[in-house]
């Protein structure tokens, strides 16, 4: 395993979200460095979902301060009022996996990896469309690239998720529970794509239940609890001696089966 | 089984499978095939079709001038080449469809003896509807573009008919100017509409929520109306033909309508669709009109169709405004002392007419929907 080292890249400080009145995120701190795989875990309604969502704007925050390579995020405040230079900025380096995949169901495999390349960075068609055909070799679909996601599977449809996220060189990838809603036997092959990408230095922000997969592939694995980090460490600290009371409860109960 | 056996068990199956079908089945076959008898025993030999064939002119173009006839029927020619590449884009050219196309060439050319003044003409325009269905199957360049060739079209086919002065359309040619022109200008509008509904901008939101809300509480005839009335007091120095007038008050009556149907669309599309286009970084103009957009579409289609059906089957109405729809063309040759006694043929004739033309319209749309639907699964 590569030693979590290197510059910043997300720098998270005092964070707060709210829900109307209900507080998701609280005094969140997080720092992740260039090259890192940091792998969040908690509970469902925890708000390890609504933390990575900030970090590129789905979300919006209340209070704090969010940077992304160097860009500040802009509140909901200052979005309620047109201000979006940071966030289109920040977006331009971030990727997003999401756990029902949103592929773009009226564009074959290639358009739906083409697009972003094409209208965000303008890249020409020829361009574009060999670097989607190299992207699709990677994650083993390069001869789906001309259906529709409606005939691929589950795993095929997130490993093409993965590439079209790719496709726009990020420096940053987030991926919210990308094998959840998967069928048991295609987690794996997603999971072999991003432990690849994970070989190859990406920096990744990973929501996740796969306890395994985030003790090989982490550098680092946070515990969230009710909108709080209250555990942070290797995973060897983390899953082999947490110190919170409320993590050991949380991993006694996902570990056992 | 024997082909007869499973002709057996279909009528078993399908008309006498319980008592109470059976019952149903002996009272409803002898009363339709009844129906039948009796509307074919009165078109093939007391009905005098005579007055239908000599009104055709009427019927079809209303005060159009003879001598311009001709440029009618190139217009016929460039909507049924577009109904052709329409018809391209979601259906094949079977061995149905070849066995109906022979038969009507067939029925043109036996015509030739009895009308040849209208049997070429007509053999023409289905020749064009015929071709542009072929090459709209070869060329995907051009059914995928169906939209900007149907605006040029409609463009094309209001000038080439301008010299004649728009006081002079009528018969069948206005109901379907108004429906064409209508349909096409509905859509981007609703689109507008929709999209205006659904703004971050209270103001818009609201101009468009107010617009759509207003158009679809008051009856069509209302607003055909007062915007017949409107315009030469709003503009009296520039006087606008009825017709024109007739055709903006069905285009923003509908526009409503639409934007309703497109909506329902936009938000059938889930909302992780917008969140990967956001992810990806694309523009929210690009996001509206390469993501969301062409699915809100696909679940707006029907609407739409029945949004056009209706101005087609609606277009009777601009009668208020004085204007001669095919409808009004086929009352007021009935007007006419001489047919008084004919006015079940020219009936039978509109009737026939508007359920041929719907069902065209219908039967597409669900072939579109079928074509939409295949291969795409969220």
């Amino acid at each position: 395993m590569k030693a979590a080292q290197g510059e910043p890249i997300v720098q998270i400080n005092q964070l707060n979200k709210f829900y109307g009145n209900f507080h998701v995120l609280k005094e969140v701190d997080l720092t992740v460095t260039r090259g890192e795989v940091l792998v969040i875990v908690g509970a469902s309604g925890s708000g390890k979902s609504t933390l990575i969502r900030c970090v590129n704007g789905l979300e919006e925050y209340q209070s704090g301060t969010l940077e992304v390579d160097g860009f500040l995020m802009p509140r909901a405040e200052e979005r309620e009022f047109g201000e979006v230079k940071g966030l289109r900025e920040i977006r331009r380096g971030v990727g997003m996996v999401f756990q029902q995949f949103n592929l773009f169901p009226h564009m074959t495999v290639l358009q739906n990896i083409t697009l972003g390349p094409m209208r965000v960075r303008r890249k020409s068609r020829a361009e574009a469309e060999e670097n989607a055909m190299r992207l699709l070799d990677r994650v083993g679909l390069r001869d789906q690239a001309l259906k529709y996601p409606g005939a691929l599977s589950g795993g095929q449809q997130q490993r093409v998720a993965i590439a079209r996220s790719l496709a726009m060189e990020p420096h940053l990838m987030l991926f919210d529970e990308p094998t959840s809603a998967l069928d048991p036997e295609m987690v794996g092959e997603v999971l072999d794509v991003m432990r690849e990408l994970a070989r190859e230095g990406m920096t990744m922000m990973i929501v996740t239940h796969e306890m395994g997969f985030a003790r090989e592939v982490g550098d680092r694995v946070i515990y969230v609890d009710q909108g709080r980090i209250t555990e942070s460490g290797t995973p060897a600290e983390f899953f082999d001696n947490p110190k919170n009371e409320r993590t050991r409860t949380f991993l006694s109960r996902v570990l056992k089966h | 089984m024997s082909p007869m056996q499973k002709k057996i068990r279909w009528l078993h199956v399908n008309l006498f499978a319980k008592p109470a079908d059976a019952l149903l089945t002996l009272v409803v076959v002898p009363l339709l095939l009844w129906a039948v008898w009796a509307f074919l025993s009165w078109a093939l030999t007391a009905a005098d079709w005579s007055v239908v064939f000599n009104s055709l002119k009427v019927l079809m173009t209303g005060t159009f001038p003879s001598s311009k006839l001709w440029l009618v029927w190139i217009v016929a020619g460039m909507i049924a080449a577009l109904a052709g590449l329409a018809t391209s884009a979601s259906i094949p050219f079977g061995r149905t469809a070849a066995v109906i196309a022979v038969l009507c060439y067939l029925v043109l050319v036996l015509a030739i003896f009895g009308a040849a003044h209208i049997a070429p003409q007509a053999l023409l325009v289905l020749a064009a509807f015929h071709a542009a269905w072929l090459i709209g199957l070869r060329v995907p360049v051009l059914r995928e573009n169906l939209a900007p060739i149907a605006f040029g079209t409609l463009i094309a086919v209001l000038v080439i008919l301008s010299p004649v002065g728009p006081s002079n359309w009528g018969g069948l040619l206005l109901s379907i100017l108004i429906t064409l022109t209508a349909a096409l200008l509905t859509i981007p509008l609703g689109i507008l509409l929709a999209f205006g509904r659904q703004s971050k901008i209270a103001s818009l939101r609201a101009l468009c929520t107010g617009y759509i809300e207003v158009m679809r509480s008051v009856p069509l005839i209302l607003v055909v109306f007062c915007i017949w009335v409107a315009f030469p007091l709003v503009l009296p120095k520039f006087p606008i033909p009825d017709v024109v007038r007739g055709l903006i008050g069905f285009t923003l009556f509908y526009s409503a309508y639409a934007a309703e149907f497109i909506r329902s669309g936009l938000q059938s599309v889930a909302k992780g669709q917008t969140e990967a286009a956001e992810s990806l970084g694309l523009s929210d103009f690009d996001l509206k009109r390469i993501v969301i957009l062409p699915q809100a579409l696909r679940v707006a289609v029907p609407g739409l169709v029945g949004n056009i059906l209706d101005i087609f089957n609606y277009a009777p109405l601009v009668f208020i405004i004085g204007l001669t729809d095919f409808l009004r063309a086929g009352q007021m040759i009935l007007a006419n002392p001489e047919n008084s006694a004919r006015t079940y043929e020219i009936y039978v004739f509109m009737f026939l007419t508007y359920f041929v033309v719907g069902s065209i319209i219908t039967f597409q749309a669900r072939r579109l929907e079928q074509k939409l639907n295949k291969g795409v699964r969220k």
